[in-house]
């Protein structure tokens, strides 16, 4: 029932956001303002008069408070994007030049350039789209009927089975990577492909040590997913499926015809969410992947890489200072797709937390 | 097929079975088995040889090397506790506010959501690092220069910004701790801000007006209505506060227990993780039992 009222209300709020009604009020000039005010404290008790001259006066001042609140916070998330985009296009001689604040004396795109080169960009963007769309979209599929199993029926042991899930949530990857690897350098299913080849694959550096668990509704985070699905399709109303298994739908059947349309916003959100997760994972596909085969680790080794291809000796010193225009352009150009991604697309972010996920709890 | 008689609840029952089956085979492979392994391996001396893993049973010595001779564990999760302790109130009552004036009509409002939203999207990994300056330059440490630099930065543009030049020390003192971290905490708060936001919107209207009807000010609306209503999303960000610094890989403990996998330590990373994850469990619940009694839900 919560999730219902949550859901509503939140779409209510919303809607109104989307389109705003604009309410005309006639011009007036302060000194009229000033005297219908004063007209209105005339037939008034003291206390009256008090109170609303104390509220006239908050609503004066708290715009302005609000506006330079809101500013400044702003300005701090955004201040390191600022510093990146200011960074990235400047030469790195000037990088120490007390002068020089935020925009730089001369405009270059060459660490860009450079960077693109280092990081071998395109091959790696390819990769890593390829491995992402394909991660989060079994990631997707999997955690929403998982997701709606623990939503809608009830079995055996599920009280159990979701406490997996929570735990899920909740054990950190870095605790349970060094059996995962494991698993995958030595894999095999029942000795079968061992019967087989003679001896077990080792999947380490194939995209398998991704796909696979995303296959099986547990990449990553995926506890989160499967709980953020079973929250949302819980606020559906029950109604919708008991109107289709009388008209002798299957329960399969029904959730994909009936449930899955009906949640439709969820599922984009998740997706992109995975996406942008799995984009910015570098923890879990460095323990499976050891060369730069995606952005996040083609970046978090950016500073070997660009004294090899840049300086072409890995041992040579450059000043971090100056080493800071090309780290902040690598930056600038790995999140750029995410950033995009993140504008176009900002509200089925936000709105899809807020619907449903955590909300319910 | 022959007929078996079930009833409709019981074969519903089997299709949630069926509906969960992939993600159970999954989870014993990927999650539930590597728990068990990291369990025992928490139990045992790991050592690395050609193509397996050693494993001498220890019993509980990797607990015990752990908690009294290794040098930095127990100071780590000390500090890591005290500082999400410290840390939590704050980033609720920031996301709180926040969410409460961002909740208010004004222009700009659907570009400072996206701007607190944004940092949720970015904020990890790699790029995280090198914003704030952590990442590591091959071993010349000069890279903590630019990182305190861009802090220093910080606290002085704030500074300006408000107007503020210099109170008496200790004020400043205070400010200054608390700004050198500001990043770090508007960076932490984005999923917490919308959780609130969302609960925000659901304060009914009819409330509202009768508390205006009433005329009650600003400062007794929020006691009185908005922090009972949103009281359930204080506990769904308390806990999700905890969880996300627990599991956030820059913490100190975490870092600790990283290292201690890239030196093959594998017995003692198990235990030092699992002693953590206990911890933070025991954490989580004794919160959860204080914090429930406290929260008003709505009669349905």
């Amino acid at each position: 029932m919560a999730d219902m009222v949550n859901t509503s209300g939140a779409s209510a709020v919303l809607g109104k956001f989307k389109k705003k009604p604009k309410i005309k009020e006639p011009k007036m000039t302060r000194k009229e303002r000033n005297e219908r005010f004063k007209k209105r404290l005339e037939n008034l008790t003291p206390e009256e008069q008090a109170y609303l001259k104390r509220k006239r006066a908050l609503e004066g001042v708290w715009p302005v408070v609000r506006a330079i609140l809101v500013f400044s916070l702003c300005f701090i998330i955004l201040y390191p994007l600022i510093f990146m985009v200011s960074t990235a296009f400047r030469p790195r001689a000037e990088m120490n030049d007390p002068t020089i604040m935020w925009i730089p004396k001369t405009f270059i795109t060459s660490n860009i350039t450079d960077c693109i080169k280092a990081m071998d960009f395109w091959n790696t963007l390819g990769n890593t789209l390829k491995l992402n769309i394909g991660c989060a979209l079994l990631s997707v599929v999997t955690c929403a009927i998982t997701g709606y199993g623990f939503a809608r029926f009830k079995f055996k042991g599920k009280g159990i089975l979701f406490g997996i899930v929570i735990l899920m949530i909740l054990v950190p990857a870095q605790i349970i990577n060094i059996p995962q690897f494991l698993y995958f350098r030595y894999w095999d299913i029942f000795g079968i492909i061992e019967a087989i080849k003679g001896e077990p694959v080792n999947l380490i550096n194939s995209p398998w040590t991704m796909y696979l668990p995303a296959l099986t509704a547990n990449g990553i985070r995926a506890g989160l997913f499967i709980f953020l699905f079973r929250q949302s399709f819980r606020g559906l109303p029950k109604e919708l499926e008991d109107a289709a298994y009388l008209d002798g739908c299957s329960p399969l059947r029904t959730f994909v015809q009936i449930m899955v349309p009906n949640a439709a916003s969820v599922f984009l959100t998740v997706f992109l969410f995975a996406i942008v997760w799995y984009w910015n994972d570098y923890y879990v596909s460095t323990t499976f992947f050891t060369d730069n085969t995606t952005i996040a680790l083609a970046l978090k080794n950016l500073n070997d890489s660009l004294r090899l291809t840049i300086f072409g000796n890995g041992n040579v010193s450059v000043s971090p200072r100056e080493l800071i225009v090309w780290l902040e352009a690598g930056c600038l150009i790995s999140i750029a797709p995410i950033l995009v991604l993140y504008v176009v697309l900002q509200k089925y972010f936000t709105e899809g937390i807020a619907h449903s996920g955590l909300t319910g709890m | 097929m022959k007929k078996i008689h079930m009833s409709y609840e019981k074969k519903k029952g089997l299709y949630g079975y069926g509906f969960i089956a992939l993600w159970f085979i999954g989870t014993l492979v990927f999650f539930i088995s590597p728990v068990i392994q990291s369990i025992i391996f928490s139990f045992n001396e790991v050592k690395v040889e050609e193509g397996e893993l050693a494993q001498t049973f220890v019993g509980w010595a990797k607990y015990q090397y752990a908690f009294g001779t290794d040098p930095n564990y127990r100071q780590y999760l000390v500090e890591m506790l005290q500082n999400t302790a410290l840390k939590t109130p704050v980033i609720l009552i920031f996301s709180l506010f926040v969410a409460i004036v961002i909740n208010q009509n004004f222009r700009g409002r659907t570009f400072a959501r996206a701007v607190f939203f944004l940092p949720v999207i970015i904020a990890t990994g790699p790029v995280y690092a090198i914003i704030t300056g952590d990442m590591s330059t091959n071993g010349s440490n000069e890279a903590a220069q630019f990182s305190t630099m861009f802090e220093t930065d910080m606290v002085d543009q704030l500074l300006e910004f408000v107007g503020i030049y210099g109170f008496n020390d200790k004020f400043t003192e205070i400010l200054t701790t608390l700004t050198a971290d500001i990043l770090n905490l508007v960076w932490n708060c984005g999923i917490q801000i919308l959780i609130f936001l969302s609960a925000l919107q659901n304060v009914s209207t009819s409330a509202k007006e009768a508390a205006m009807m009433e005329g009650a000010t600003a400062w007794e609306f929020f006691w009185k209505i908005t922090l009972p209503c949103v009281s359930p999303m204080i506990l769904a960000c308390l806990i999700y506060t905890i969880i996300d610094t627990f599991i956030d890989p820059t913490n100190k403990v975490m870092t600790l227990i990283v290292a201690k996998q890239t030196q093959w330590d594998f017995g003692l990373m198990s235990a030092m993780a699992w002693a953590y994850f206990a911890i933070v469990l025991v954490a989580l619940g004794i919160i959860f039992l204080i914090i429930r009694n406290w929260i008003y839900y709505e009669v349905e």
